[in-house]
């Protein structure tokens, strides 16, 4: 039973936000709404009529729609065609379809037009595109999960913008985040989850955002603040112009990085998504060689290591997509403990595996890092997201790391991990640990490190201090609009206009 | 443990399924074609004859095998094909190099399973190369690997043909063995006039191998990882490529052994007796037994029995024995869908345990993690 | 993995259909078999099992000449028959299995039909020396209780191969065979030289489906189809073959070209192809392998059985050549003199 009595309702008309911690019967909670999974107790009413819903389409029937955390669109599609998949009964898939794409456009504002193809379209105008997909199929009531979670902070407000325009048009909106700044201003009310059930429901006029956490977690918590600098002068991971040219032609990804991160020291990377991070991340674990530039690891040169012998070396990584490169999902936490550093003990005796000391550490790391689990047998894809980001942690942090690489931490992860997380990362850095870290949360970047620069299209900008800079200020160089970027090469718009990077998206 | 009684039930769950969808399905088909139900089945059921015993055993020895070859691949995710040419190569090649008699007796028999293995584990190899240098799908290039095997080792016969048999015989093979190497095999059935191959041994040590290799070693767990997830094997510092080209070569080297029950205890020669099709079984048995390898021995048994049962079908139900091949096909396909299911009603009831044992109150304290 | 696990499915099964399809025409066998035991009582204690090569009765052609003669046997002799047929790929001991059934259900006279019974009729009937054998197409087990029935392909195909030349407008021909063994090789080699002796100029395309141990090439049409289809449109106007089943899909190709002829092997194929293609076979070469088990059956019924090798040739009428359709009725002079030239040894015929 992953939810246990969940009682709340929502006003026609407004947003009402939902928060919790991962794994607090949110995921659940929304599958049961929009008709993924059924309930084994109690209703669903709206408009005051109760409703089953066997499946999605039950739920789009009943005016339900949802609007996901990843975008299920086809870049090679057009808006227009992208809509009308899978409701082609609606307006046909013709002109009548445009007229009807253009007539929820501009009722709402959303901007879209229905030629465009999406792979032109930013991340933005492609929620947009979500929304406006669900609103063609005659919704009602929008569910958005963690909308905001792939925003930078001006697409943000623009999102905000549109979610009040739709309410004024008399939809419902039930909005899901984990962003209790982003919460506090835009919800109508806010009922908040914790383990499965409702803990309250309070107005956003008469809480702030670190009452609302505490009433998540159930107790109070810390927040990123940047403690006594405990930077040294030893130069752990240095990067000296660093040169990564794209597989296909000669665009350069990532264009003559070089920064140096001491002992102690962590060096935050702010960015919009695409703009070399993650190629950044690949060429210093070794998973892709440079086209030009060095990296260096307490001196020695690493640049043509594999990833096997920079692990070894004591390097740990926090990878970006902890599905796809941090675990093993359908294998069983112990196993995964083992992932990324088979050649090192407790893992194996020789060139055996040696399960028992596995399954020992793993025990412990589950505790040390309150890692919520039944047992270290189940699988790691049955794991929240925060749980396994803390297992991931646990393990990179118990080989005594020289250089933590982490690449956005805390996403997806709920603020009691979070904080768990932070104070983890802080407690490493007081022991002189190097951290480099890549973040889109921008307050976790300007709380938790000694530096900040900021990437955009594989340039580096010039550092920006964390205890005098604004997130706003961060935003602008990120996009290029800022005069605070080295690297910002003039282009008029935001960020979320501009092209994704398709090599960093692969 | 309580999980693994229930992860044992599940997993009994699937193929009991799968027999029964089988069953039921055959059956189907059977009334459709107007033959006779009920004595298909206790035709096929019938308690096997003390030598029906001893020819499933030893079909089931080579199935084993093929199956093992197979499986080694799909556990990192590749998709070899090409054990039928594999082991008729390595069929061939151990056929001619243990007919010269370099060495005396048992020596020998150890040469020409040596050769098989690096003959099979070159010619996958090839596949391998070709998957890592060039990007070609594993699954192209051993089908075609498979008919130049075919046809190479038909061109060669014709080279190393044993001429002594002269003219007028309609049976091409290779020289026979020398007598000190053949394998006379284990009166393990009483009442049977035949024998079980004596590379039965092979077999089970076979399976011992694949069972520690890729359970219990550093090697094999990085073979498992690049297969549950290459991105994920990639990032903890598996060499992908190089673990391609040697999953590759490895199950190209099992799948040599395949021929070599038949070579050693049976045909004496390669020729143009030598079972052909042990290659393509040996992926629908490894799916059978989900790559586990008793699942596996217990999917080869089955197999076999199905294979030898077929052949009073028609003397004694009056039954094509082609039903078999039905009956066979309807399981493989009967078990990928009937695993499917369990494998989502487990994951299902995994997240739920997970969810149910957390809200329990006895669940730690997010503020647990202060070292 | 899921990946992987559902092309294998898809792979698995369709090689397994595969399988089944190679030798699919035997689904029809039983009923004749069924109403044999009833007759069989007649027949005093000769009970005749009947071991078909992979195609089985239905195949049009050398397993059906088989069947002709069994048929024959059943109702001029009135003995019990059982049959049972190959299946494509199957083990060794499959078909040890299935002589040792046929004799353990009471069937104590042996056809096994085609070379590749050889093996197992060899240790079978090691096992079983009351239980008497005829083995067709092969001398490769000998024993007291076996006897080989064999046949002169290659003086068939020789004619075969003159009436090609002589037919042929492009002085191009084909030969399609089944599997390359050296049984199949006799069938070309005699073709061949058949062709060249009477048109040195004469191109003969040749075309094996399978090579060993690949034997789907006697019981698969496409097979045939698409060789056959490759020589007549390289300009080949008459296409021999040697193939069993696989030669259904022979005529259906020569069928589609206006002007080509087909030449039918084992059974007289004008009348025991399908209806359709009848009428583009110009001749077969007949290997009369149903007087070879007929006699083995009335032998056995008269306890004049004998065994080693009992040859059918040009000579004793084990080999000729069909004139249904009357389509070579104006080469009959020229082909009784290479006939009479052949069993007089003045012509050679090469065997391979």
């Amino acid at each position: 039973m992953a939810n246990k009595d969940i009682t709340f309702s929502v006003a026609k008309g407004t947003i009402h936000a939902l928060v919790g911690e991962n794994g607090a019967g949110k995921s659940t909670l929304m599958k049961i709404l929009y008709g993924v999974q059924r309930a084994d107790e109690g209703t669903i009413a709206i408009d005051g009529v109760v409703k089953t819903f066997k499946s999605p389409s039950d739920a789009i029937a009943a005016g339900v729609g949802m609007v996901f955390q990843h975008f299920m669109l086809a870049d090679n599609l057009t808006v227009l065609e992208n809509v009308v998949l899978g409701a082609e009964k609606r307006h046909g898939i013709g002109d009548g379809a445009r007229e009807r794409i253009r007539a929820i456009s501009t009722e709402y504002g959303l901007g879209i037009d229905p030629d465009e193809l999406v792979a032109d379209l930013g991340v933005g105008a492609r929620q947009r595109v979500e929304i406006l997909k669900v609103l063609y199929r005659g919704a009602q009531v929008l569910i958005l999960d963690e909308p905001t979670a792939v925003l930078v902070p001006q697409e943000v407000d623009e999102l905000f913008d549109n979610l009040k325009a739709l309410t004024r048009e008399g939809l419902t909106i039930l909005f899901i985040s984990h962003k209790l700044d982003e919460v506090l201003s835009v919800a109508d009310d806010i009922t908040v989850i914790r383990r499965g059930t409702t803990v309250a429901t309070v107005d956003p006029a008469t809480v702030n955002s670190r009452q609302l956490a505490e009433l998540m977690v159930g107790s109070e918590l810390p927040t990123p603040q940047t403690e006594e600098s405990t930077v040294t002068d030893r130069a752990v991971l240095a990067v000296e112009h660093l040169v990564l040219s794209a597989r296909t032609g000669t665009r350069r990804v990532l264009d003559d990085l070089s920064f140096t991160i001491h002992a102690g020291e962590v060096l935050g990377i702010a960015g919009v998504e695409g703009n070399g991070q993650a190629e950044l991340v690949e060429v210093i674990m070794g998973m892709r060689e440079p086209s030009a530039g060095k990296v260096f690891l307490q001196g020695t040169d690493i640049s043509d290591w594999d990833v096997r012998e920079i692990r070894e070396a004591q390097v740990g990584y926090i990878p970006e997509d902890r599905h796809r490169h941090g675990l093993l999902l359908e294998a069983p936490l112990w196993e995964n403990r083992i992932l990324g550093h088979q050649t090192q003990r407790p893992n194996v005796k020789g060139p055996l595996i040696d399960a028992a000391g596995a399954k020992t550490d793993t025990t412990r790391i589950v505790e040390d890092y309150d890692v919520r689990t039944p047992s270290i047998f189940v699988t790691a894809g049955s794991l929240s997201g925060g749980n396994q980001q803390k297992l991931i942690i646990g393990r990179e942090m118990a080989h005594d790391p020289k250089v933590l690489v982490a690449s956005h931490p805390t996403r997806g992860v709920d603020v009691g991990a979070q904080a768990s997380i932070w104070s983890h990362l802080k407690r490493a850095r007081r022991e002189g640990l190097a951290v480099l870290l890549i973040s889109a949360d921008l307050e976790e970047l300007i709380g938790l490190s000694d530096t900040i620069r900021v990437i955009l299209r594989g340039r580096l900008s010039d550092p920006f201090d964390p205890d005098t800079v604004t997130a706003e200020q961060l935003g602008a160089a990120m996009t290029g609009a800022g005069a605070g970027a080295a690297g910002a090469v003039g282009t008029a718009g935001t960020a979320g206009d501009a092209a994704p990077d398709p090599e960093a998206t692969r | 443990m309580k999980l693994d009684a229930r992860r044992i039930g599940l997993s009994l769950l699937a193929p009991v399924l799968a027999l029964v969808v089988a069953f039921v399905i055959t059956s189907l088909i059977l009334l459709l074609a107007g033959d006779p139900v009920a004595e298909v089945w206790s035709t096929l059921l019938r308690e096997p004859r003390p030598r029906t015993v001893v020819n499933i055993l030893n079909g089931a020895v080579v199935y084993y095998l093929s199956a093992i070859a197979v499986a080694i691949g799909f556990r990192m995710n590749l998709f070899n094909i090409g054990v039928e040419g594999q082991y008729r190569i390595a069929a061939f090649c151990a056929a001619v190099v243990a007919a010269q008699g370099y060495l005396p007796g048992f020596l020998n028999i150890l040469l020409g399973l040596a050769t098989a293995m690096v003959a099979g584990g070159l010619w996958a190899g090839i596949a391998g190369y070709l998957k890592v240098k060039r990007g070609v799908s594993e699954v192209i290039s051993t089908i075609m690997l498979n008919a130049i095997a075919t046809s190479l080792v038909a061109w060669l016969l014709t080279k190393a043909r044993d001429t002594s048999a002269g003219s007028g015989s309609n049976v091409t093979n290779t020289k026979a063995i020398p007598q000190s190497s053949q394998l006379d095999g284990f009166a393990l059935v009483p009442g049977a006039s035949n024998k079980v191959y004596t590379l039965l041994v092979l077999a089970v040590l076979v399976g011992v191998l694949y069972w520690f290799v890729l359970g219990k070693t550093r090697f094999g767990f990085d073979l498992r990882a690049a297969g549950q997830s290459e991105t994920a094997a990639v990032a903890s510092g598996v060499k992908v490529p190089r673990m391609v080209l040697t999953t590759m070569i490895l199950s190209g080297a099992v799948a040599g052994l395949v021929g070599m029950p038949l070579l050693f205890g049976q045909d004496h020669n390669y020729g143009t007796t030598f079972q052909p099709g042990l290659g393509f079984a040996g992926i629908g048995i490894a799916l059978l037994g989900r790559n586990n390898p008793i699942g596996i021995g217990i999917g080869a048994l089955l197999w076999s029995y199905l294979d030898q049962q077929s052949n009073s079908l028609q003397i004694t139900a009056g039954v094509a024995p082609e039903l078999v091949f039905i009956i066979q096909g309807v399981i493989v396909l009967a078990v990928v869908i009937a695993y499917e299911l369990v494998r989502r009603l487990s994951v299902r009831l995994e997240q739920s345990k997970v969810a149910r044992e957390l809200a329990s109150p006895s669940a730690p304290t997010p503020e647990g993690a202060t070292a | 993995m899921n990946r992987s696990l559902k092309v294998a499915a898809a792979v698995s099964v369709a090689s397994i259909a595969l399988a089944a399809c190679g030798s699919n025409s035997s689904g029809d066998t039983p009923s004749a078999g069924a109403g044999g035991s009833a007759a069989g009582s007649a027949g005093g204690n000769v009970k005749v099992g009947m071991a078909y090569d992979v195609g089985g009765r239905g195949d049009q052609s050398f397993n059906d000449s088989a069947a002709a003669g069994l048929d024959k046997a059943k109702s001029e002799l009135g003995v019990a028959v059982k049959e049972s047929t190959a299946s494509a790929g199957e083990a060794e001991s499959a078909r040890e299995e299935r002589l040792q059934q046929l004799i353990e259900a009471g069937y104590n006279n042996i056809v096994a039909v085609g070379f590749a019974y050889a093996p197992s009729v060899a240790k079978v009937a090691k096992d079983n020396p009351e239980v008497k054998f005829a083995l067709i197409d092969s001398t490769d087990a000998k024993g007291a209780n076996i006897q080989n029935v064999v046949f002169s392909e290659q003086e068939g195909s020789y004619l075969a191969g003159v009436v090609a030349a002589k037919k042929s407008k492009t002085h191009h021909i084909g030969f399609v065979g089944g599997v390359q063994t050296d049984l199949i090789k006799k069938f070309e080699a005699g073709y061949t030289a058949g062709a060249k002796a009477t048109d040195p100029s004469i191109k003969v395309d040749v075309k094996y489906l399978t090579q060993p141990p690949d034997f789907s090439g006697f019981g698969d049409p496409a097979k045939g189809k698409t060789a056959a289809e490759g020589m007549l449109s390289s300009g080949a106007d008459i296409v021999y073959h040697a193939s069993g089943g696989s030669g259904a899909g022979v005529f259906t190709a020569v069928k589609a070209k206006p002007g080509a002829w087909a030449i039918g092997v084992d059974s007289d194929q004008a009348k025991t192809a399908a209806a359709n293609v009848r009428d583009i076979i110009l001749t077969s070469v007949v290997k009369r392998v149903d007087v070879g088990v007929f006699e083995f059956i009335k032998q056995d019924k008269e306890g004049t059985f004998k065994s080693g090798e009992a040859v059918y040739d040009l000579k004793s009428n084990g080999v000729e050549l069909a004139t249904t359709g009357n389509h070579i009725g104006d080469l009959k002079a020229e082909l009784d003199k290479v006939k009479a030239d052949i069993i007089a040894g003045t012509i050679v015929v090469p065997s391979k």
